[in-house]
């Protein structure tokens, strides 16, 4: 279905290729995934695809793609619009209409088919993807998941072949991933639909693919079966580092088959006392949060949100899209002002607190790390934040070099990948040497190694007796790093407590490890290694 | 089903308001049709993103005043008349002649321009009433076939400006957290850098999308649904054309046709 002949890309001004010489052919109906390090090439491997790359993006193409014997050298991306469905990261900008029914029909307005055709395949997509009951809704008001599901079936008006999607569920709740994978998981099977997916969660995703292209950079590229690659790879999902762990001979992809392979594990580690969680024995309040309620208009976003962070806590707020997360940590940084209730970030009010004041008290990363930095290059960024924080020239760079060595001073921030930008943003705001780090979906379109910088960064904030808030969607990330859980839906607490309390609670939001393990309450593979160093 | 009024309609409306308050000259009529174009806002615009663009339109409106009425108190050809105060006068090159810049102030030249300023901030303020109440995408979806392709451009750009909006407001908030509490022009240099970047990759994203889509490759264009234009719409449009034959105070009267022409919310409930 697609084939990719002996095809080399390099951009203008870059001296590095970003493939070279690949050549690889995927079978109708194959569910493709694409891996790898973030800033490596996936994206325009993906988009090579379908032609964007080099006919929108530019670039020197050597060798040729061809999707169902059509060369995208000769066609431009329009004239496979046919053929190749293409779902980008965000959802959001590429829609062109606002009502559900309009979009899904704008690809078949362009290629000009007959409205009866049209309205045919608008209700199939609409009953395929269960939105039907969407169909008058205005776009902008639906869920994540919701919003992802009309991306998916506006490509999929145009009845095409290939479908490629973009980290399509970095920005979704697991609940909402589950949905939209499983979605693809079906087209495949029941339209061989040949799908093409770049995605960084694995554990999400590396069920349902058939190959792997693992993309490592400097032109190197791996294919192979899921097994073969996991095998040796870097990036690996937390099952295959357990496999890893335990020295097992194969891998395994899914929590069904390494249940299998660990119960000898299982019944090792059932002899031992169950680990005993982390306690933060710290009585020390820096966030008190007492009746909050806060509306938009007439919707309530928060209900009566009462609790209290320590110092030394790291703190995960987790919930689906639109359940209040960023409203509550935007009201306990002070940009929102609450209705009733009262916040108090170490006795004062956060809403009133001004420059310098604000900066030694709570430090605040926006979903867009890019927000925060308005540099010409890093030094210049760094400089600035010497200067609004009043530290000694230089520290915010010497903090920024200890958190990820190796970025050049020179370089202009929105050169650096997304994973060095949030090291940058967290070295400016650190600089100010904040009581409390507050952090609104830090790791979306964060690769593994980048992640796990964050957790050792979070960690050495909470170790120095301060403490962090962080809101995510990302179960793992939390089960590395967070001390404790608070769970919103609607506006209000559900649960709070220990990670391990409530991770464990509700399978959706267990992460791998636990539900491999279940029901003896290990999060990690770090977890299970110290268990088996102490066991007899 | 609830359907609200064909979004090419809003534009006529307003277009043909806007010449006919540019036609008539009045500071009255201008105010007055402004004040009833207003009020269609409140009563019809909708919860969109875009429903705020008439605000900005009128705060983009005074700027103009403001500026107009500055610029023709300090430059220009001086009017005779009743002297309020007198400038000193700058020393110009001899090659700059006929221009003059301060010198005495007559109360004409002031009132002329803030005459010209005002009709020109009605006029933006009149643009800003169609954009705050229809759809710019639908709007994309109703235009001919034939200036689609302008059409696009426009629409991308008209509804990336709510989004703009939205995302100063963001990054404002986030450079507050980083402690800057700066005003005036090194706050939006501090505002812009990151709003061009977001903004930019944006619209290369949609653009990229569209292109995905097929948008552009097909030279004819097929409709899904068309929107059809209702007996009522179109007499809209009529008598706001017509008002432009006789500017003076049928204008009011078009202004405010759709409050009384319009399909009431809840009968558009019921349809």
């Amino acid at each position: 279905m697609i084939t990719f002949s002996n095809v080399s890309l390099i951009y203008p001004n870059s001296t590095q290729a970003v493939v070279e010489n690949l050549s690889f052919t995927i079978a109708e109906g194959e569910f493709v995934l694409v891996m790898g390090p973030t800033g490596v090439g996936k994206s325009s491997l993906l988009r090579l695809i379908n032609g964007l790359v080099p006919h929108h993006t530019g670039g020197i193409l050597a060798g040729d793609v061809s999707v169902d014997g059509i060369s995208t050298r000769n066609v431009k991306p329009g004239g496979l619009a046919h053929l190749v469905g293409f779902v980008g990261q965000n959802p959001l900008n590429g829609f062109v209409t606002d009502i559900v029914e309009e979009e899904l029909a704008f690809g078949m307005e362009t290629l000009n088919l007959a409205p009866d055709v049209m309205r045919k395949r608008v209700e199939e997509v609409l009953d395929l993807l269960s939105l039907a009951h969407l169909r008058q809704r205005s776009i902008a008001t639906l869920s994540g998941g919701e919003q992802q599901r009309v991306a998916i079936g506006s490509a999929l008006v145009m009845h095409p072949k290939v479908l490629v999607l973009d980290e399509p569920t970095s920005a979704l709740d697991p609940i909402a991933a589950e949905e939209v994978l499983s979605i693809l998981h079906r087209l495949v099977h029941d339209l061989s639909l040949t799908v093409v997916i770049a995605e960084h969660k694995l554990e999400r995703v590396i069920q349902f693919a058939d190959r792997v292209i693992y993309i490592l950079g400097n032109g190197l590229v791996h294919i192979g079966t899921p097994a073969e690659i996991l095998k040796t790879s870097q990036i690996a999902p937390p099952i295959v580092h357990l496999a890893r762990a335990l020295n097992l001979p194969d891998v395994a992809l899914t929590v069904r088959d390494m249940r299998r392979m660990s119960a000898p594990l299982r019944d090792r580690l059932s002899k031992i006392p169950q680990p005993i969680p982390p306690v933060v024995n710290s009585t020390e309040g820096i966030v008190h949060v007492a009746g909050v309620w806060l509306a938009y208009g007439n919707k309530s976003a928060l209900r009566d949100i009462s609790l209290t962070i320590h110092r030394g806590e790291i703190v995960a707020v987790m919930g689906r899209n639109g359940a209040g997360k960023s409203s509550l940590l935007r009201s306990i940084v002070g940009v929102l002002e609450v209705e009733r209730g009262k916040i108090s970030l170490l006795g004062k009010d956060p809403h009133t607190l001004r420059g310098r004041e604000r900066t030694q008290l709570a430090g605040f990363i926006p979903q867009e790390p890019s927000d925060i930095l308005y540099g010409q290059s890093v030094s210049q960024e760094c400089a600035q934040a010497d200067r609004d924080n009043h530290v000694d020239p230089g520290e915010t760079l010497a903090l920024l070099q200890k958190l990820v060595p190796g970025i050049s001073p020179t370089t202009h921030p929105r050169d650096l990948s997304e994973g060095q930008r949030l090291a940058l943003a967290l070295s400016v705001v650190l600089s100010a040497h904040p009581e409390l780090l507050v952090l609104d979906e830090p790791t979306r379109g964060l690769d593994y190694s980048s992640k796990n910088s964050l957790t050792t960064i979070l960690k050495s904030v909470a170790s120095e007796n301060r403490a962090v808030i962080l809101a995510t969607h990302d179960v793992e990330l939390v089960a590395q790093v967070a001390t404790r859980v608070i769970f919103i839906a609607d506006g209000e607490i559900v649960a709070d407590g220990s990670t391990v309390d409530v991770l464990l609670s509700s399978p959706a939001f267990a992460p791998q490890v636990a539900k491999v393990m279940s029901p003896a309450p290990y999060l990690t593979v770090k977890d299970i290694v110290d268990a088996m160093r102490n066991s007899p | 089903m609830h359907r609200s009024l064909h979004p090419l309609l809003w534009w006529i409306w307003a277009g043909s308001l806007a010449i006919g308050v540019a036609k008539a000259s009045s500071v009255l009529i201008a105010c007055a049709v402004v004040g009833a174009v207003a009020i269609v806002v409140y009563r019809k615009s909708e919860k969109t993103p875009w429903a705020a663009s008439f605000r900005w339109a009128l705060k983009v409106g005074l700027w103009v005043i403001a500026i107009r009425i500055s610029a023709g108190v300090l430059i220009g050809v001086p009017i005779p008349g009743q002297t309020l105060f007198t400038l000193p006068i700058l020393p110009l090159p001899s090659w700059m002649a006929g221009i003059r810049i301060g010198g005495p102030v007559t109360l004409e030249r002031v009132t002329a321009t803030a005459h010209e300023g005002l009709i020109m901030a009605a006029i933006i303020a009149l643009l800003g009433a169609a954009a705050s109440l229809s759809s710019p995408h639908r709007l994309l979806r109703s235009l001919p076939v034939m200036v689609y392709e302008f059409g696009v451009a426009v629409v991308i750009a008209t509804s990336i400006l709510p989004q703009l909006v939205a995302s100063i407001a963001r990054i404002h908030d986030a450079q507050k957290l980083r402690g800057q509490e700066t005003r005036g022009f090194m706050k939006w240099r501090r505002i812009a850098l990151p709003l061009l970047e977001s903004s930019l990759s944006r619209s290369l994203d949609l653009a990229a999308a569209m292109d995905a889509r097929g948008y552009g490759y097909s030279r004819k264009r097929s409709r899904y649904r068309p929107i059809p234009w209702s007996a009522r719409e179109l007499l809209i449009c009529l008598i706001a054309i017509l008002a432009l034959a006789k500017p003076q105070y049928v204008l009011l009267g078009a202004a405010l046709a759709p409050l009384f022409l319009a399909p009431s919310q809840r009968e558009e409930v019921l349809r």
